[in-house]
């Protein structure tokens, strides 16, 4: 797939130009740096560029073409294109930009330039991009000021001007790239097909992405969590906050998505989320350079004592363990390293050390099975000898079968240093906290590999029961259920607390009798959803008075604050006591579909947004990690000798919650609020659910 | 030849509504029809000549001949009303009488409709009840019923009408869902036993309150950016978009039909309305939204209306717009012969009127 893209025999450039300093000009110059491949120059106004015939038509082009790059005017592309199908040509990468992200006629020339390339078949890059650079074949089909350095990294990149600023940092360093790719406008080809591509791709080692969105959510988990099997996929997602995702939906047309469903997607695929340019090359590099570390035992290796502790607290707050050595390790340290080092983690050689020094040091923490990396760190004090340290990291970071991070402290005395790591394509970071950044990457990526994905389990559930519910509701016109929906639950199999409706007061006090004291009386309306900010529910009610007194002051307070709600009856409930209150719900984001949020139940809860999400569906494993991941989980595990609540029926529930949302996609949003869990074996149950449906 | 005159406590009580309902159902059935506002109150420009808003539309509507100034002979001008005032004798019931003969002849029915509420008129001895008798015809009153105060209304409004006798009954308009059983088990038994006639209990109806795009593309002023072949979708609800996207969203799914208000600067509130699907956007501070946006909207079929106007003066614009159109819509016109035929006594109506066909 896609390999006459990367691999042309035959490339067209339409709108190819003379003129130095024009896009159409730089392209052409860059294709023709690269292998001996045949690129034929498109221009109805000069007959020859750069010595090569120049055909006034792609339709006049003898040979058959396999990538045309268009480099006109964006209101000439459709009519271009459909040249392009019409002679037969696979792969077009529309560089020009004037597409949706100008302006709404831009919008419709995107629209059409789509359907021409669906009608022909033609898989498009683009358009509003750089162009794409694949090393391995030799192939610059782009704007860029120069060709990328080989190597094992593949990026790609929603911002053409990332795109630029990557390609000259990556040039100063050193820093190699399998293949480069603009994304554009994304119109056709988007970061699924390359990750798919990329997954297979020899020459690849790492992938690294700037997006700004994904365009197909559930496809990219499904894609992601298959290439994250094989190799490293680090992304930076912008818009993560209000005005970044206002700006990327500005820019692109889009809705963001929340950051939460993104990191939910992320994790469950096993995608590295980096929060910034740096961090992403930063990883990229280690991915690049160092076998996967086997566990997250850390070494620290320094000359200067301050920096080796401000590395362990590093370490230890990225949840990275500063190990313990074994005693043959500590003696034969002792033997070499001068009486004031330090010994244990972080081992300080002292500023003093020297190029040997740290070369024993390096082999004898390399031998220790405790160890599973090394951050090593340069400081360069006056008797240090930096570029002799650097050539002994560069010998053995190349024969290490561990990671060795390195971290040459300073300015100007280390340069020299630095740029023998860099030559020999060892990263420095310039600071130990993003070597231990890095390292926890290395780290995390090493259980990725391994996490085995199970699929969720389907229950056995009654589905028709469901969908009449659903259907019913949508046929008579309405947006959002509440209680007396509560069927819905039970038809799937997720105990609810007993209850039954009521229209009047004397048919309340009838059902309170039956279900029997005490009771909770809560307001139905269609219009309200939050039931306490309005009086609309009232606990503990212990006899016929208490139920009348409650319904007249719901029925006045309810008035009172909302004056139009339309007011179906009251619910009357048993009430429930020794149970924690948890919250699990489903927002369908736009991106990714069902997100499914659990946390602790209560008043603060929206304030305290101590909250998990994963996106549905979700296996047994996925639902204990939702759980588990609240920061308020040792209240639900129990805290100082209290039973621990049902954390498995919390678990069934929300795996029927996922089978649920996954089976009806009229669901949009769903609560249940609270769930009342019972201690551990006692099981739980829904005492609230809110939902809002779309039409069909 | 039979007649009455549509009348009703409040403006906006659907007084045309009914009439036009009426006046198609009535053609349906074979019969000849005329139709007069005898007092025009919402004073319109029509192709230089003043005229009501009401009448012309319905005139349109059920394709009346009649000449404009006998279907609504008396317009409120400013003058007319300090003529009033001073005492000026301006001969209204003779125009009134005159007008009403034109109209009435070849007619089996002419329908009446009232200016503004029951006793809109008065100044000039023309209150709805007055032109009633001396018209010789019998009303139907229509009223909102929003709660039991309505039956407040009507019971004040028989004390207006003095001469009951010339009530031919009433029909409840607007009756909310939840309400619909308590205004057929106990206010229309209570309405009879005080032999008041109750033709009619209509529901309420979202889509009849409904505006279209074009509505609010005119009344805002504004200018349509895209979406221009969406002009006659109708609008239920309107959405202010100022909360952050993440609520926005759920906010707009839960409302069907809504138009979303919002900052042409907050392209997250906009992009959010789009995926949510809502019926249209409206976007204030005439800040132009981004091309992506607008290509977006373009492609999920959302009209975007641009607006001068502040997001709260727009709000208020809104506000009145909705619940307060006029019916000029095809399929409007549709459901209220709909609900007129469902839910109106029309028969009853017709013996009341003495046709006997």
């Amino acid at each position: 797939m896609l390999d006459k893209l990367f691999n042309p025999d035959v490339v067209a450039v339409i709108g190819a130009s003379r003129t130095e300093g024009k896009v159409g000009h730089a392209v052409l110059k860059n294709l023709l740096e690269g292998s001996a491949r045949k690129i034929i120059p498109v221009n109805p106004k000069v007959t020859e560029i750069l010595g090569l015939k120049c055909y006034a038509d792609i339709l006049d082009v003898p040979e058959k073409v396999d990538l045309a790059v268009i480099v006109i005017p964006a209101a000439s592309v459709p009519l271009t294109l459909e040249k392009c199908g019409q002679a037969g040509i696979s792969y077009v990468i529309v560089i020009s930009a004037g597409f949706k992200e100008a302006s709404l006629e831009g919008a419709r020339l995107e629209r059409e330039i789509i359907a021409i390339a669906e009608k022909y078949g033609i898989r498009m890059v683009g358009p509003n991009c750089l162009g794409i650079i694949d090393t391995s074949s030799s192939l610059n089909a782009s704007f860029a000021a120069s060709m990328a350095h080989a190597g094992n990294i593949a990026m790609m990149s929603q911002s053409g001007a990332i795109c630029t600023v990557t390609l000259d940092w990556a040039d100063r360093i050193g820093v190699g790239f399998s293949k480069f790719i603009s994304l554009g406008n994304k119109a056709d080809l988007a970061e699924n097909d390359f990750l798919e591509l990329l997954k297979t791709d020899d020459s690849t080692a790492v992938i690294a992405a700037y997006l700004e969105g994904v365009k197909d959510g559930p496809r990219f988990m499904d894609v992601a969590r298959e290439v994250t099997r094989r190799k490293p996929v680090i992304v930076v997602k912008s818009g993560r906050t209000a005005v970044g995702s206002r700006a990327v939906s500005s820019h692109t047309g889009t809705l963001a998505g929340s950051d939460a469903a993104y990191n939910a997607a992320f994790r469950q695929s096993g995608v590295i989320r980096a929060n910034s340019l740096e961090e992403m090359l930063d990883y990229s590099r280690a991915f690049s350079t160092y076998p996967l570390p086997h566990g997250k035992k850390v070494a620290i290796l320094t000359n200067a004592g301050g920096l080796g502790i401000l590395t362990a607290d590093a370490c230890y707050s990225t949840g990275l363990a500063i190990t313990s050595f074994e005693d043959v390790t500590i003696a034969k340290l002792r033997e070499r390293l001068p009486e004031a080092a330090g010994l244990y983690n972080p081992v300080d050689l002292l500023g003093d050390a020297s190029a040997q020094l740290y070369e024993y040091a390096l082999e004898i923490l390399l031998d220790d099975p405790n160890v599973d990396g090394i951050i090593a760190i340069v400081s360069p004090q006056a008797m240090t000898d930096v570029p002799a340290i650097a050539q002994v990291l560069v010998d053995t970071i190349q024969k290490s079968e561990k990671p060795i991070l390195c971290n040459l402290a300073g300015g100007t005395r280390i340069t020299t240093g630095e740029k023998l790591l860099n030559r020999h394509g060892i990263p420095n970071y310039p600071s130990a906290e993003r070597a231990v950044a890095s390292m926890k990457a290395l780290c995390d990526y090493s259980s990725i590999k391994i996490k085995e994905h199970t699929n969720s389990v389907v229950m056995a559930v009654q589905r028709e029961v469901a969908q009449k519910i659903i259907n019913d509701a949508i046929a008579s016109g309405r947006r959002t259920l509440g209680l007396e929906s509560i069927g819905l639950l039970k038809a799937y199999g997720i105990p609810v607390v007993q209850s039954r409706m009521a229209g009047s007061l004397s048919e309340a006090i009838q059902v309170c009798e039956e279900i029997g004291y005490p009771v909770v009386m809560k307001i139905i309306s269609p219009d309200i959803s939050h039931k306490t900010d309005v009086g609309g529910i009232k606990l503990n009610l212990r006899n016929a008075e208490d139920v009348e007194r409650a319904y007249f002051t719901m029925m006045s307070d309810v008035k009172h604050y909302m004056p139009n709600a339309q007011i179906t009856g009251v619910q009357v409930q048993q009430m429930i006591t020794g149970g924690k209150e948890v919250i699990i719900g489903m927002d369908r984001d736009p991106q990714f579909g069902p997100l499914l949020m659990f946390g602790l139940g209560g008043t603060y809860v929206e304030f305290l947004k101590d909250v998990s999400f994963a996106i549905a569906p979700i296996n047994d494993k996925e639902a204990q990690h939702m759980i588990s991941s609240i920061k308020t989980y040792p209240l639900i595990a129990g805290v100082r000798g209290e039973t621990p609540s049902d954390i498995k029926a919390i678990t069934d529930t929300l795996l029927k919650v996922s089978q649920l949302v996954m089976d009806f996609p009229q669901l949009m949003e769903f609560e249940i609020n609270p769930l009342m869990v019972m201690p551990e074996g006692k099981g739980c149950l829904a005492m609230d659910i809110r939902m809002t449906l779309r039409k069909e | 030849m039979a007649s009455i005159l549509v009348s009703s406590s409040e403006q906006y009580s659907g007084k045309s509504s009914l009439c036009l309902g009426l006046g198609v159902l009535l053609k349906e059935k074979g019969y000849k029809i005329g139709y007069m506002k005898p007092i025009g109150n919402l004073l319109i420009d029509v192709n230089g000549l003043l005229a009501d808003e009401d009448s012309e539309g319905i005139r349109k509507l059920l394709g009346l001949q009649d000449d404009m100034s006998y279907i609504t002979p008396i317009l409120l001008t400013e003058k007319l009303t300090d003529d009033a005032l001073m005492g000026v004798e301006k001969d209204l019931d003779d125009r009134l009488k005159e007008a009403y003969d034109k109209v009435s002849k070849d007619k089996d029915i002419v329908l009446l409709e009232g200016a503004g509420g029951i006793g809109g008129g008065a100044m000039y001895n023309l209150s709805d009840p007055e032109v009633a008798t001396k018209l010789d015809t019998k009303m139907l009153l229509i009223t909102r019923y929003d709660s039991a105060q309505a039956v407040d209304r009507i019971l004040c409004d028989l004390r207006i009408i003095q001469n009951t006798e010339i009530l031919a009954g009433i029909i409840l308009n607007e009756v909310p869902a939840d309400k619909l059983e308590q205004v057929s088990h106990l206010v229309v038994p209570f309405l009879e036993k005080k032999g008041i006639k109750v033709f009619g209990v209509i529901p309420q109806d979202h889509m009849l309150r409904s505006v279209s795009v074009s509505e609010i593309v005119e009344n805002l002023n504004g200018e349509i950016l895209v979406g221009a072949n969406h002009m006659e979708d109708l609008v239920e609800h309107y959405l202010v978009g100022a909360m952050e996207v993440g609520s926005a969203i759920k906010y707009f799914r839960r409302m069907p039909n809504a138009a979303v208000i919002t900052g042409g600067d907050r392209s997250d509130i906009q992009m959010a309305a789009i995926e949510a699907k809502v019926k249209c956007l409206v976007l204030t501070g005439n800040l132009h939204p981004s091309g992506a946006v607008l290509g977006s909207a373009e492609e999920a079929n959302i009209p975007v209306i641009l607006v001068r106007g502040d997001t709260m003066s727009t709000i208020e614009k809104m506000e009145h717009l909705i619940g307060h159109a006029r019916i000029k819509q095809e399929v409007k016109i549709k459901r209220i012969v709909e609900l007129i035929k469902e839910y109106v006594d029309i028969d009853g109506l017709i013996a009341e009127m003495g046709l006997g066909k």
